[in-house]
């Protein structure tokens, strides 16, 4: 005889949204659960070695400061570049190295550069797994004593500018802080994943395209768009959103930007790139559901 | 009679056919690439486009700056651009060893050096087709002068990016066998080498556009004659003879230290996969 499953009770006028409120929960504790467990992994794995590790923390923190470096050295020999003085560019420049360094952090593994797992048929590692996708997806690269190597230099860099601006370390101003710097990582994540959905049609010659996407918004960040016209800063807040890994967000907290409504157009323009890469990467997982991948192999390497 | 399935290769060229037809394989095998590729090439257009604009944000109200006025910075960020490449090379060295395919390199019967760059080479192709010339040829459109800033710059260009090419492969491969003696990602050390060699080559910003007078500091360094010195000739900002007799210095110097460590560490390199 089979064992009795309750019946479900009725949802009621609110039942659904209580239902969805305590998934959610649920999902949330098994997340921090999850990062719990890939803590002590990563912890391991920093204690194994601590010359590989001093490698790859110096190397992450080089690499993130490399990447600024020459926009801060602009500023320092002209003073300012064009609205932006010294200090403005170098609150900018260490924002945009904490907008690397949150992704560095917790998507780490080729999580954020989602393209290659999918790409090299490793995408079923996560989809054998007794998780939700988004759950998987979220706690696999949670890395938070080797993946802090660029959050160092981003922290040091922002609070010495926001020290030498003198900027209001109210309450509110924390908050859209935190909820712009929240939006600009989504963005980023959002561009990477949309980027890397195309691995699902296009395993092979789409398998780096997430590491060319966020080579993209790297390349373009550090710099203050303003008076580059408005084709370009256009296109680098749409077709390539550069522009809000940094400078459209610090513009807005730095009061650099006349409209009352600016600090709150990058979380909007995160809610829209997230649910644009939300419904591509769905579809890829669709199409992917039907075809598989042709490229895995044994051992991780790949044909 | 067996049907031949391959054209006999030139009697005169036969050394100079099979690093021909290695650059012709590694040009095609971009194609490959698909998407990827094309999303580099849009990175270097759109920055291209950001440097141009962020220069005469930068420049303007000012005059000469460091004896540098706005068309001659404008000049050089659009050829640095369009040479970038050449002027950043990168043998591929690190990509075998981490793929394993270095294994097959060995078994060629090619100098392993020559193959590399061979293949470098023929990367180099679609770039110089879909980035290089489309920028040069639509400068004017960008409001800058591609030309040289003098006929003899313009000609003395060419050897001088040779040897720039020359010796950025030299910094290639010794950092290549610096992560084999580390016994360390090799990707990483490359990537390090790559953003701080970027900034101390000038390849992005001019040298003596530098503050605290570092310029005249990282112009001493095997960088410069990377990037700094062919650019400098081309737009007739420093003396082309003093900079040429640098690369031909740094030439000579780093690839006798380059083969050396070679032959130390190539014993260590462990391939699997491929």
């Amino acid at each position: 005889m089979l064992p009795q499953t309750p019946a479900p009770s009725s949802p009621g006028p609110c039942g659904g949204a209580d239902r969805g409120q305590r998934v959610l929960a649920a999902g949330l504790m098994r997340l921090l659960r999850l990062w719990r467990v890939y803590a002590y992994l990563d912890l391991l794995f920093v204690t194994r070695n601590l010359r590989s590790l001093l490698i790859y923390y110096t190397s992450d923190a080089v690499l993130a400061v490399a990447a600024v470096t020459a926009t801060f050295l602009l500023a320092e020999r002209f003073g300012s570049i064009g609205a932006w003085t010294r200090d403005q560019v170098l609150f900018m420049l260490g924002y945009a190295i904490l907008v690397r360094a949150i992704p560095d952090l917790f998507f780490g593994y080729n999580v954020m550069h989602v393209s290659r797992r999918i790409g090299r048929g490793q995408f079923d590692h996560t989809l054998v797994q007794p998780l939700p996708v988004w759950l998987s997806l979220g706690a696999e690269g949670f890395m938070p004593f080797s993946g802090s190597g660029a959050l160092v230099p981003a922290l040091v860099l922002t609070l010495w500018a926001g020290a030498r601006l003198s900027l209001p370390p109210s309450l509110p101003w924390l908050a859209l802080l935190a909820l712009n710097l929240a939006a600009s990582v989504a963005i980023y994540l959002s561009f990477s994943f949309l980027w890397g959905s195309l691995a699902f049609w296009a395993p092979h010659a789409a398998e780096e395209i997430s590491s060319s996407a966020t080579a993209m918004l790297g390349a373009l960040k550090p710099f203050p768009l303003d008076g580059v016209g408005p084709i370009l800063a256009g296109s680098l807040l749409t077709l390539v959103p550069a522009g809000f890994v940094a400078w459209y967000p610090c513009r807005a907290l730095l009061g650099l930007d006349p409209a009352p409504y600016g600090a709150a157009v990058t979380p909007v323009a995160a809610v829209g790139f997230a649910l644009v890469t939300v419904v591509v990467f769905a579809r890829g997982m669709r199409h992917y559901g039907r075809t598989g991948s042709q490229r895995y192999l044994p051992h991780g390497f790949r044909r | 009679m067996p049907t031949p399935t391959t054209f006999p290769a030139p009697a005169a060229l036969p050394v100079l056919h099979k690093y021909l037809k290695t650059a012709s394989m590694a040009a095609t095998a971009v194609a490959g690439d698909g998407l990827y590729a094309a999303a580099d090439y849009l990175i270097r257009f759109l920055h291209t486009a950001v440097l141009l604009a962020l220069w005469r944000v930068i420049f303007a109200g000012r005059g000469e700056v460091a004896e540098m006025d706005l068309g001659t910075v404008l000049t050089y960020t659009l050829v640095a651009r369009a040479f970038s490449e050449q002027l950043q090379p990168r043998s591929g060295l690190e990509h075998a060893m981490w793929e394993g395919t270095v294994v097959s390199h060995f078994v060629r019967p090619m100098g392993i050096a020559g193959q590399f760059a061979a293949e470098m080479a023929g990367r180099w192709l679609p770039g110089l087709c879909l980035t290089a010339l489309p920028l040069l040829l639509l400068a004017p459109l960008f409001g800058v002068d591609p030309r040289p800033a003098t006929p003899a710059g313009g000609l003395l260009f060419l050897p001088s990016l040779l040897l720039a090419i020359s010796v950025g492969l030299a910094i290639d491969i010794i950092f290549c066998v610096l992560a084999v003696a580390l016994d360390t990602g090799v990707w990483l050390l490359q990537h390090v080498r790559l953003a701080v060699g970027t900034l101390l080559s000038g390849a992005v910003l001019p040298l003596a556009l530098l503050p605290w007078n570092l310029g005249q500091i990282f112009a001493w360094l095997p960088f410069a004659a990377m990037a700094s010195a062919p650019l400098r000739i081309y737009t007739g900002t420093g003396d082309p003879l003093s900079l040429l007799l640098t690369q031909v210095g740094w030439s000579l110097l780093l690839w006798p230290l380059a083969g050396v460590l070679w032959r130390r560490q190539r014993e260590r390199l462990a391939g699997y996969g491929g």
